[in-house]
């Protein structure tokens, strides 16, 4: 391990890779500042970028990106009140007022420190546990890893908007449009009509480009009036601002049962499919606000309201990846670029990815830790940067941005087909986001399906017994929290008026201890006792009270792009 | 007669568009070989596609969506989408004539071209988009050209490779 490790370090410090990741960072940085321009964008159109790199160089930019995005939106919610991205709405709501009272370098420091701190802590865990939960991996047949993409397309869709049907559409719609072209497993064309072009299927990329990145800056430009004004008003905000470190530190170090707390939330939050930074920040506020002796501070511009989202955010980044390297599946659009970034390269995404590529997975460790020193090298520079930008109207950028996809979508293949291809999805996309359907189910839905397929087809070669999907104990976990995620929004929407909601969590325990009782060993049956009991006792607390639901002030979790 | 949902009016053409795909997926080849012929996934998506649309249908027709009415939506009708429709057209105009022009020549006009439909219809800022839609194309074409090795495609018009 320590000669691998050795090796990623000497990849990720290569000074061409330093370079990147800078470049990287600052890209990311700029583009979470500006709202409307997500991550997830930001990541993608990075991704033309890194055909021509290296696997290390390629995955170490893209987490420049996105460790870089994570942080940026900060500085255009605090210094404007307007969150850059969705993962940085719960800062502004103490970040604002922080600024506004005079104190915008602190409030930039106390962010700037907790999101490195949550990222660190983070990378710590990915480190750790990502191998290991790759051991639990090993153990998936294709029965298993069929229902576990079955769970990450459910809690997406049930997690990605308001209309749960819209999502389950989305997602078989991505299912549909991975099985165009030549069939993997048999090699038949499928749903080609006699196009020559068709039989080759879709390439990811410019769907991922077309459905994502085009569709969302035409939903830029819909506004005829504010496309041509200038991005965003930041006359407020002060390029000369010191961000005021030591102090920061100091304050952030004082508030570590805060942090720590933050960071946990954050970093399950991110192991879990579909949910990401835009649920964390607001998860690790309400947790804050509720542990806080003084919860009546919070909104008015206390540490503690910025401590506690900006560590969760980028600790979510950590967690999205331990799914991402220990289970090959992405738990949001990010992730699943990168699993694309790794196909390009030809390294396939399972659970045996770290085994099989160590130089790779420990360099994205090493690259994950060194993004976010860089970050706050990075921060000072990228704000003069960030008021300069946010001079450009949307109309100037996002035509720009248009020529670019369709030079980087052609780069990956130089074939004109595929710019068409971008071109078809890019209408697609637009239309479907003008219509409400979630495009992260979608997306996922592409990016799992030859794995869904192809292991349904492992699955009934080696066995035609359908039953075993019910049997084996991982692949029966999974499918009961599919069926509890599809659930959710109902449970969500109804939680504070509906009795039945307090038998929900204490139902979803007692199923799931059920294939752990099945698993083999000491620990796992030991761990499905202890959620019986859990079950029981919430079960019970819920009967004394009289089954009564209180009203709690707690926020909607819904996925929104990052 | 009361108007016909939206939300009722995609589910019918999603289930139309079901009813075409899974027609077309009993056309897909049978092969002696595999345990899984190559129609079982296909068809069991669109069948659970299916399922979900008959649902939104459902859901559309016994609680139908509050449709909100925007500002003045009714006198601009399609106008909202004016943005919109100027890019996909220009986009496609790019594309037909991608191997005429190439992608430098092709990518500066389009630019160029969005820029002037898009941003404020104003004569004076037609040398500035012209210098914007040169600049970022020129960088990028040379970034992938010159820096990432890339064969950009030439146009009859100009022969740079």
């Amino acid at each position: 391990m320590i000669e691998t490790l050795m090796y990623a370090f000497a990849d990720v410090f290569a000074p061409w890779n330093l370079a990147l990741m800078t470049i990287g960072v600052t890209a990311g940085l700029i583009a979470g500042a500006i709202p409307g321009f997500t991550i997830a964008m930001a990541v993608v159109l990075t991704l033309p970028f890194t055909f021509g790199l290296s696997p290390v160089e390629g995955l170490s930019t893209m987490i420049g990106v996105f460790v870089g995005g994570l942080s940026g939106g900060l500085m255009s919610g605090m210094l404007t009140g307007i969150p850059g991205t969705p993962s940085s709405i719960a800062t502004t709501f103490d970040g604002f007022p922080m600024a506004r009272n005079g104190k915008p370098g602190l409030a930039l420091g106390l962010g700037v420190w907790s999101s490195f701190f949550g990222g660190i802590f983070s990378a710590v865990l990915l480190v750790t546990l990502a191998p290991r939960l790759a051991v639990i991996g090993l153990e998936f047949g294709p029965w298993d890893y069929f229902s576990l993409v079955l769970f990450a397309l459910t809690i997406t869709a049930s997690l990605s908007g308001e209309n749960l049907v819209k999502g389950m559409i989305a997602g078989a719609l991505g299912l549909f449009i991975a099985t165009i072209g030549e069939d993997e497993v048999n090699g038949v064309a499928r749903f080609s009509f006699g196009i020559d072009d068709l039989e080759s299927g879709f390439t990811f990329l410019p769907v991922l480009i077309g459905l994502f990145a085009f569709s969302q800056l035409l939903s830029d430009l819909q506004d005829r009036v504010k496309a041509r004004q200038p991005l965003m008003d930041a006359s407020g905000a002060d390029a000369r601002i010191r961000i005021e470190h030591l102090k920061a530190i100091r304050m952030v170090f004082a508030r570590w049962t805060n942090l720590l707390r933050s960071s946990v939330i954050g970093v399950f939050t991110g192991v879990l499919p579909a949910a990401g930074g835009s649920i964390s920040n607001i998860l690790a506020y309400d947790q804050a606000k509720k542990a806080s002796k003084t919860p009546e501070k919070f909104g008015t511009g206390t540490p503690d309201g910025i401590i506690a989202p900006e560590s969760a955010n980028n600790a979510t980044a950590g967690g999205a990846l331990i799914t991402m390297m220990a289970l090959g599946i992405p738990g949001d659009i990010i992730t699943a670029v990168m699993l694309g970034a790794l196909l390009i390269h030809n390294v396939q995404p399972s659970p045996t990815f770290i085994s099989d590529n160590p130089d790779l997975a420990y360099a994205i460790f090493v690259a994950f830790f060194l993004a976010h020193f860089i970050m706050i090298a990075m921060q000072s520079v990228t704000l003069r940067l960030f008021v300069m930008v946010t001079r450009i109207p949307m109309y100037v950028l996002a035509s720009v941005i248009l020529a670019y996809c369709a030079i980087g979508v052609f780069a990956l293949n130089n074939i004109t087909y595929d710019i068409w291809v971008l071109f078809f999805f890019g209408i697609i996309g637009y239309v479907m986001r003008q219509l409400g359907f979630p495009l992260a189910p979608i997306i996922l839905g592409v990016v799992l399906g030859h794995v869904a397929e192809l292991n349904l087809s492992r699955s009934l070669a080696i066995d035609s017994d359908l039953m075993l999907f019910l049997t084996r104990p991982w692949s029966l976990f999974f499918l009961l929290v599919s069926v509890f995620s599809i659930g959710f929004p109902w449970y969500q929407k109804a939680r504070t008026t509906k009795a039945w909601t307090l038998a929900y969590i204490p139902v979803l325990l007692a199923a799931v201890s059920v294939p752990l009782f099945m698993m083999e060993g000491f620990v796992r049956p030991i761990i499905g006792v202890a959620l019986l009991a859990l079950s029981a006792y919430l079960l019970w607390r819920s009967a004394a009270s009289g089954w009564k639901v209180a009203p709690t002030g707690d926020h909607e979790v819904h996925l929104e792009e990052t | 007669m009361a108007r016909l949902n939206r939300d009722t009016l995609i589910a019918l053409l999603l289930l139309v568009f079901c009813g075409v795909m899974i027609s077309a997926s009993l056309d897909i080849e049978e092969t002696n070989y595999g345990t899984m012929q190559s129609s079982v996934w296909p068809q069991v998506v669109l069948g659970v596609l299916t399922v979900f649309c008959l649902a939104m249908l459902g859901q559309s027709v016994l609680k139908p969506s509050v449709v909100k009415t925007e500002n003045g939506a009714g006198s601009r009708g399609l106008g909202r989408y004016r943005n919109a429709i100027t890019v996909y057209v220009l986009f496609f105009l790019f594309l037909v004539t991608l191997p005429y022009l190439g992608m430098l020549l092709g990518g500066i006009g389009f630019v160029f071209l969005a820029l002037t439909l898009l941003g404020e219809p104003e004569l004076k800022r037609v040398p500035l988009h012209l210098a914007i839609a040169v600049g970022t194309v020129g960088l990028m074409w040379s970034i992938f050209t010159f820096g990432l090795g890339v064969l950009l495609p030439d146009g009859e018009l100009l022969q740079l490779n």
